[in-house]
């Protein structure tokens, strides 16, 4: 008898590992087609999937020029994004002051809300440009950040044997940095290609023209049509999908034949935290400056009309010194002041349940393993063609921002935090079991002190984009905040005001990651631990 | 061969700084070893014995003192292609197979590693892993990534040779056969070697001199002549005399 009781229970038969995913996603399509069928959602918005596909295939004549022509500039951005992003990866890995310099230009790249300056760059650039531009600043940040983190993650005894043969910076990058990072760069690029199709879609939201599933979705919108919102968005995301999992397979390769054998033990050298000579103040002002001097530039070497493109001091102008200077700064905080306070609520309530549920992942691991692979396919929809949807199933009241917000930072927010604490070494979180404590004492133990520092990452991955997501909203559906305020100015062909809600929101934004570094860096001092900005 | 150099570290120091405590890895250590010497560097873990290694290869700077390579600077000599090194772990490219591997050194001193294919082969043999030149690391055991690493440091036929603990990884019998092996490469070449090592035997049975250090901070303490002459048959690591020199060095190793 006792013996018995020791042996684990026999596992049901055929059970694979796809099996639980794969059975969740046939519960899940089933029980939509039973909501779409009979109506039960928001009274129709959702439709039944046999009714999408019904709807895909009468329009299926519309969808190849569409299709297209968003494929033909997300994979140009995509290749431009890239290169670039790899090269300036190189660069402040090979140039700490570098590095310094751009830090504000990054955070900027990274935080800007793109639908803020889709306009801007429909009002300066032609044809195709606009969409190109915003698919590449979507790839960049993600790729730049990939390869940075590759190029310093390397084997440094490697790295000390290239120097031991009288190799310098530039050998050791080419023998061994390069190589090693492919396989994080690649992962990066994974992410990447689902961002630049958001980015190209976004651009031909804001933009206008003829071809392209942005504006195919905006034409479509006006229409009481749910089958045919769902069957593009749809379209959209199986495109960002199927990039995403093209570049997961090559990474799978890749990484396979480069693992390393051994771990390191050296420690890096000393004092990496080294800009030269110059003294961190002047570095600082010049990394507040790199943004506006690029902006400045990108006016004058496309040669806008001063009256459509603004400088930044063309914006400061218009808030302060025009004779209209003070109404526009009242509709500019005003519009502030609605778009705020939901974005951080949004945000937390995101970021906490991502936190609790991950958190509490060991004592309810199957909803976890359930809940991961619809986490990972949110991760590949694009924003832009699924806010729509939202708006069908929710109306056009706060509660949709609410909810897009709260959407948009829970799912990646948990991935990070799921994929970090995986991370936590076995040993330490069964430390306290071994002692005989309860669950809940593990978790506020280790569990969650073991997560905060991926809780951290996760907000400033999320912050820029619960701004992103609330300002589609109000331009879609709430008309309020600086999502509308951005769409009204476009219609009075308001070019101060465009430029300045554009400059505002990404103020805004990198102010709240910015808010997010200090207050991480702050209370994981306190815990002696570091986080990875 | 690019003629054996001379190594001298003249009043050397050496500081670090980790987590806001200075450790004194060196403290003024002096150290000659003539063209064409076997020196070998015996001292507790954490002495400084790699960091006499890296300072010479110009992987540290000394706070003080001088370092020389045949006459020149660490960072000249090594450029030059007259050093070679192995290090305790193999540190092999996990995406280079073995030839590979071994051929780097002459990727990073733009050789033309055609000229050198005989060489490869040799050595390849001659650390017996012939057969396995288009393995990648991961498919090889840690005794024969060391033997890679090893067949590395001789591959441009360096005129002064670094060893850090080398055979470490590897079990007895086959550290051993590296070491009659070393030996017979190091008679044919007569580079200057400098050797460092846990294993006492190992010292004495390779080395002209062995220099025995201390740490806190990390000196040279004693320097010992080895007296047998050479060629050294194996039959030495039984001999009576070889075992009393080995037990006087342990003794001073053990701070007597
Ligand atoms: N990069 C480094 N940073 C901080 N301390 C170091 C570094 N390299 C070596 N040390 C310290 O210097 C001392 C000597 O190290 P090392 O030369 O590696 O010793 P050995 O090779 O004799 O075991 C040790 O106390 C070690 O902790
Ligand atoms: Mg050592």
């Amino acid at each position: 008898m006792a013996a018995e009781q020791v042996l684990p229970a026999p596992k049901p038969l055929n059970q694979a590992p796809w099996f639980a995913p794969v059975r969740n996603i046939v519960i899940l399509l089933v029980l939509w087609e039973v909501a779409g069928r009979f109506h039960l959602v928001a009274d129709g918005a959702l439709p039944s999937l046999t009714a999408i596909v019904e709807r895909f295939w009468a329009d299926r004549a519309d969808y190849p020029a569409h299709v297209w022509s968003t494929l033909v500039s997300s994979a140009l951005g995509f290749a431009i994004g890239n290169i670039v992003a790899v090269a300036a990866g190189i660069l402040f890995v090979l140039s700490p002051l570098a590095a310094r310099l751009f830090r504000g230009f990054n955070v900027t790249i990274f935080a800007v809300p793109t639908i803020a300056i889709a306009p801007i760059l429909a009002l300066t650039m032609t044809g195709i440009s606009p969409r190109v531009t915003l698919a590449a600043m979507g790839c960049y940040f993600v790729t730049m950040t990939a390869t940075v983190v590759g190029l310093t993650q390397i084997d440094l005894r490697s790295a000390d044997l290239v120097r031991a043969y009288g190799g310098g910076k530039w050998d050791v990058m080419r023998f061994v940095q390069l190589r090693s990072a492919l396989p994080i760069i690649l992962a990066g690029l994974q992410v990447a290609a689902p961002n630049a199709v958001l980015g190209a879609i976004l651009a031909e939201f804001g933009g206008g023209g003829r071809w392209g599933l942005g504006i195919y979705l905006l034409g479509s919108l006006g229409r009481a049509d749910p089958p045919r919102l769902w069957s593009i968005g749809l379209v959209a995301t199986a495109i960002a999908g199927i990039a995403y999992f093209i570049f997961g397979l090559i990474s799978a390769r890749v990484t396979g034949a480069s693992k390393a054998v051994t771990m390191t033990t050296s420690l890096p050298p000393a004092g990496a935290r080294t800009g030269g000579q110059w003294p961190s103040l002047a570095v600082a002002f010049g990394s507040i400056a790199v943004p506006l001097v690029l902006w400045w530039a990108f006016i004058k070497l496309l040669g806008v009309p001063e009256m459509i493109g603004k400088t930044p001091w063309g914006v400061i102008e218009y808030l302060f010194f025009l004779p209209l200077s003070q109404q526009a700064q009242t509709r500019l905080l005003d519009a502030m002041g609605q778009t705020l306070p939901i974005t951080i609520v949004g945000t937390f309530a995101g970021l906490a349940a991502a936190f609790a549920l991950s958190v509490s992942s060991r004592l309810v691991p199957n909803f976890t393993r359930a809940l991961m692979p619809v986490a990972l396919f949110s991760q590949t929809m694009p924003l832009i063609a699924t806010i729509p949807l939202f708006v069908l199933l929710l109306g056009r009241g706060w509660l949709v921002t609410l909810i897009i917000t709260i959407s948009v930072t829970f799912f990646p927010a948990f991935i990070t935090l799921a994929q970090g604490m995986k991370m936590t070494p076995r040993a330490a979180l069964d430390l306290p079991k071994a002692y005989g404590a309860g669950a809940w004492t593990e978790l506020k133990l280790v569990g969650i002190p073991a997560a905060l520092p991926y809780l951290f990452a996760a907000a400033r991955l999320t912050v820029p984009r619960a701004l992103l997501g609330v300002m589609i909203a109000e331009w879609l559906a709430t008309g309020k905040g600086l999502g509308n305020l951005l769409n009204q100015s476009r219609g009075y062909l308001d070019y101060g005001m465009i430029w300045t809600v554009a400059a505002a929101s990404v103020v805004l934004s990198v102010a709240l990651y910015q808010i997010v570094v200090l207050v991480e860096r702050r209370v994981l001092a306190n815990m002696g631990m570091r986080g990875s900005e | 061969m690019a003629g054996a150099g001379g190594i001298r570290l003249s009043n050397v120091s050496k500081a670090f700084v980790a987590r806001g405590k200075t450790i004194e890895a060196l403290r003024d250590v002096s150290l000659t070893c003539e063209p064409g010497s076997f020196t070998a560097l015996l001292g507790p873990s954490g002495c400084g014995k790699s960091t006499i290694l890296r300072l010479a290869l110009g992987l540290e700077h000394a706070d003080g003192g001088r370092v020389e390579i045949g006459g020149q600077t660490s960072e000249k000599a090594t450029a030059s292609g007259l050093t070679g090194v192995a290090f305790q772990d193999s540190a092999l490219l996990p995406w280079r197979n073995v030839e590979d591997n071994i051929s780097l050194p002459l990727d990073i001193l733009k050789r033309d590693r055609r000229e050198y294919s005989a060489k490869i082969a040799e050595l390849i043999q001659l650390v017996g892993l012939k057969g396995f030149e288009k393995s990648l690391p991961g498919e090889l055991s840690g005794g024969m990534r060391q033997r890679v690493a090893i067949a590395r440091s001789l591959v441009t036929e360096p005129g002064v040779l670094f060893l850090d603990e080398p055979f470490g990884a590897l079990d007895q019998i086959l550290r051993r056969q590296m070491n009659i092996e070393l030996q017979r490469i190091w008679t044919e070449t007569r580079c200057t070697a400098l050797l460092v090592t846990h294993g006492i035997d190992e010292a004495v049975f390779l080395a002209d001199r062995v220099a025995v250090m201390r740490s806190r901070p990390g000196r040279v303490a004693s320097m010992i002549e080895i007296p047998f002459s050479r060629p050294r048959s194996p039959d030495l690591f039984s001999d009576p005399v070889f075992h009393k020199l080995c037990d006087g060095i342990a003794e001073v190793l053990h701070g007597g």
